[in-house]
């Protein structure tokens, strides 16, 4: 028996050396953002973001980089999702590795909250200036009060160089430039230690005499005031007024160095300039709409109507980010992440130029493994069956038309 | 021995015993009172605390000496009705502090790189020493709430203000103005604080123009007297030892 303790004891020992030093060794760094944990509907929904561009995909420290494009909010927005009339432009960063240069909303520095309308297309830029080394997934993101942080596609860029090289430099309207990286730096460590000497001084004053024991039998016995001497009266006067001299010399020390201070700014900024889209030409009608389970695959059955003078095809299904494409009529050239690029994932039954005025029903598949990866499939879970994406249609001279769709999606679990 | 004998043999031992009672009690009362003040106040004053452009001249002025005033009182009670000894708000500010700058310098730096002239605490060390030192002159709670718990609040914004003036500087960015606490901010990006839910300069306190810091921290300070009361007492009622025998000691 107490050889089969000793050798379980030893191999635990043995098992627990393996695991530590297996922990030692296997570091991986998380630098994702949960955009797969999100609520499928959350992602097809509210925003969609198209025509998506990272400037660079390696960027030296103090250099520049922008994410740009264009975001469509969803006029289907769920019912469970405050709508984005407080909105901030954001984006998925692992904390400040990038500092945020610049944003803007329809050519309009967005630095505080905006209103954004259902049913129209905004476009966006962020400026982003490389601050921290490392390799970064990069989102573009739009938080939306009571509705929460709606992620948008991610790209890995590399940030190359030092952090300690790094420079921050803003000229105030008075005059003076500073590096804001460390601006401020010395005189909030100065203050904060002088205070805090105060302090420690005023409790080591009390504590370098006796002080719980005998001072609570003194209290018990009824002479808690001999406690208390002139002494400490005068010391605890000093201190008091110690304080309010220091306090009061230094702001007005302050206010000397400091004459033009302005308050915090803070409200909403509304009229955001949204893009005058082409009159829609196309009318699609979703008759039915299945996801696949097992295949991975949703398939919808769309009646597309051609009111317009040119013959189209449809070229791409784009929901969550995650953007489908016929080969055959579209091919991305932008360097799109490719695990949110399904490049030939989309079919159709039949995709020959409908002419004008002509209407078909086809059978449209979007089938990748960006389903289950990025967890759209578990759209069937939510408690708002629906899907929702955008449709891309061409025409022959390469005119692209954006067609929204939104429909229940049934799940077909065989 | 028996368990009557004393454990000390002389008074010269049982002093050496008392003071190392004291040092004892001393280290663990501070960080105890480090641990949950820490925590109350992040809970509470939060983002207030971290950030500068969450440092306003209406609602931060406000709410930190409101929410802060708390572990003071508390501690006070114990200390001063137990042992007159008058360094309970100091005691905690220091607990506080200490714990604030190691979860700013290696959390909010360290981690994850915000700079710190962005993310360092407020400084209430000027109204717990005001605090102390009128519950010992007085020696009177209702006296300390009223004085005291007012001066609290009324020192916080001008105890901050030289190291938070100098980040109120304003500066044009792209067309906009802001102030360089604001453009910390927006430069250093936050995923999951967005601006909007930014408390700043919020409110309909609008009659006193650009003046609304004092009327903020007047505010603040009557609040603050009716927390003192709250709170001294829930110290008292801590302290109380009813719940040990006279046959135990």
């Amino acid at each position: 028996m107490k050889l089969i303790k000793d050798k379980v004891a030893k191999l635990s020992f043995v098992a627990l050396l393996i695991t530590v030093t297996a922990a030692m060794f296997y570091v991986p760094t998380a630098s994702a953002h949960g955009e797969k944990s999100q609520a499928a509907f959350m992602r097809m929904r509210t925003i969609h973001w198209f025509d998506m561009n990272w400037s660079k995909e390696e960027v030296a420290v103090n250099d520049t980089m922008t994410i740009s494009g264009k975001f469509f909010v969803f006029q289907g927005w769920p019912e469970t999702v405050d709508k984005p009339e407080i909105s901030f432009l954001n984006v998925g960063i692992p904390g400040p590795v990038f500092i945020r240069a610049g944003s803007w909303v329809g050519g309009q520095l967005v630095p505080r909250s905006v209103s954004l309308e259902l049913g129209e297309t905004y476009e966006f830029k962020v400026l982003l200036k490389a601050r921290r080394p490392g390799d970064w997934h990069v989102h573009s993101m739009m938080n939306v009060q009571g509705g929460g942080p709606i992620i948008g596609p991610g790209k890995w860029v590399t940030i190359t160089g030092s952090m300690k090289d790094f420079v921050n430099p803003v000229t105030t309207l008075t005059g003076e430039t500073i590096n804001l990286e460390t601006y401020n730096l010395e005189n909030t460590y100065f203050w904060h230690a002088l205070w805090y000497a105060l302090g420690l001084a005023w409790l080591f004053y009390w504590a370098r005499k006796p002080m719980f024991v005998p001072r609570s039998i003194a209290v018990e016995a009824g002479k808690a005031d001999s406690l208390i001497t002139s002494t400490d009266k005068k010391v605890a006067l000093a201190f008091a007024v110690g304080t309010l001299v220091i306090v009061a010399t230094s702001m007005g020390a302050t206010n000397e160095k400091y004459p033009i201070t302005t308050p915090l700014q803070a409200g909403l900024l509304r009229g955001m300039k949204p893009i005058e889209m082409p009159a829609r030409t196309i009318s699609v009608k979703v008759d039915d709409a299945t996801y696949r389970v097992p295949g991975r695959a949703m398939q919808m059955t769309l009646t597309i109507t051609n009111n317009g003078d040119s013959a189209v095809r449809l070229g791409e299904f784009n929901t969550a980010g995650v953007r489908f494409l016929d080969p055959a009529v579209s091919v991305d050239e932008s360097g799109y992440p490719d695990d949110l690029l399904a490049e030939e994932g989309l079919t159709v039954s039949d995709n020959s130029p409908l002419a004008p005025g002509q209407s078909r029903t086809v059978q449209v598949t979007a089938s990748d493994a960006a389903w289950e990866v990025y967890r759209l499939a578990d759209l069937i879970y939510d408690p708002d069956s629906r899907f929702a994406g955008l449709l891309f249609f061409y025409d022959e001279a390469g005119n692209r038309q954006m067609i929204t769709v939104d429909a229940p999606l049934i799940p077909s679990f065989i | 021995m028996s368990a009557s004998q004393s454990a000390v043999r002389s008074r010269a031992e049982a002093v050496k015993v008392s003071r190392t009672f004291d040092w004892l009690i001393l280290f663990t009362l501070f960080f105890v009172v480090l641990g949950g003040y820490h925590i109350h106040y992040m809970l509470t004053g939060g983002d207030w605390d971290f950030w500068t452009d969450w440092k306003d001249r209406r609602l931060w002025v406000t709410v930190a000496p409101i929410v802060s005033i708390t572990f003071p009182a508390a501690v006070q009670a114990c200390l001063w009705w137990r042992y007159r000894l008058p360094f309970g708000a100091v005691v905690c500010v220091l607990g506080l502090l200490l714990g604030e700058w190691v979860n700013r310098y290696l959390n909010f730096w360290g981690w994850t790189y915000f700079p710190v002239n962005f993310c360092f605490p407020s400084n209430l060390m000027p109204g717990a020493i005001v605090l102390d030192v009128i519950l010992m002159l007085g020696g009177s709670v209702t006296l300390t709430a009223v004085v005291g718990g007012l001066a609290y609040g009324l020192l916080f914004y001008p105890g901050n203000w030289p190291v938070i003036a100098p980040l109120h500087v304003p500066v044009e960015y792209n067309g906009m103005m802001m102030t360089l606490a604001d453009l910390q901010g927006y430069h250093y990006v936050r995923t999951g604080t967005p601006e909007y839910i930014r408390m700043v300069e919020k409110g309909t306190l609008r009659t006193f123009g650009k003046d609304v810091a004092p009327v903020s921290a007047f505010f603040s300070g009557f609040v603050s007297i009716i927390i003192y009361f709250l709170w001294h007492f829930f110290g008292k009622w801590f302290a109380q030892t009813t719940f040990i025998s006279s046959d135990d000691l």
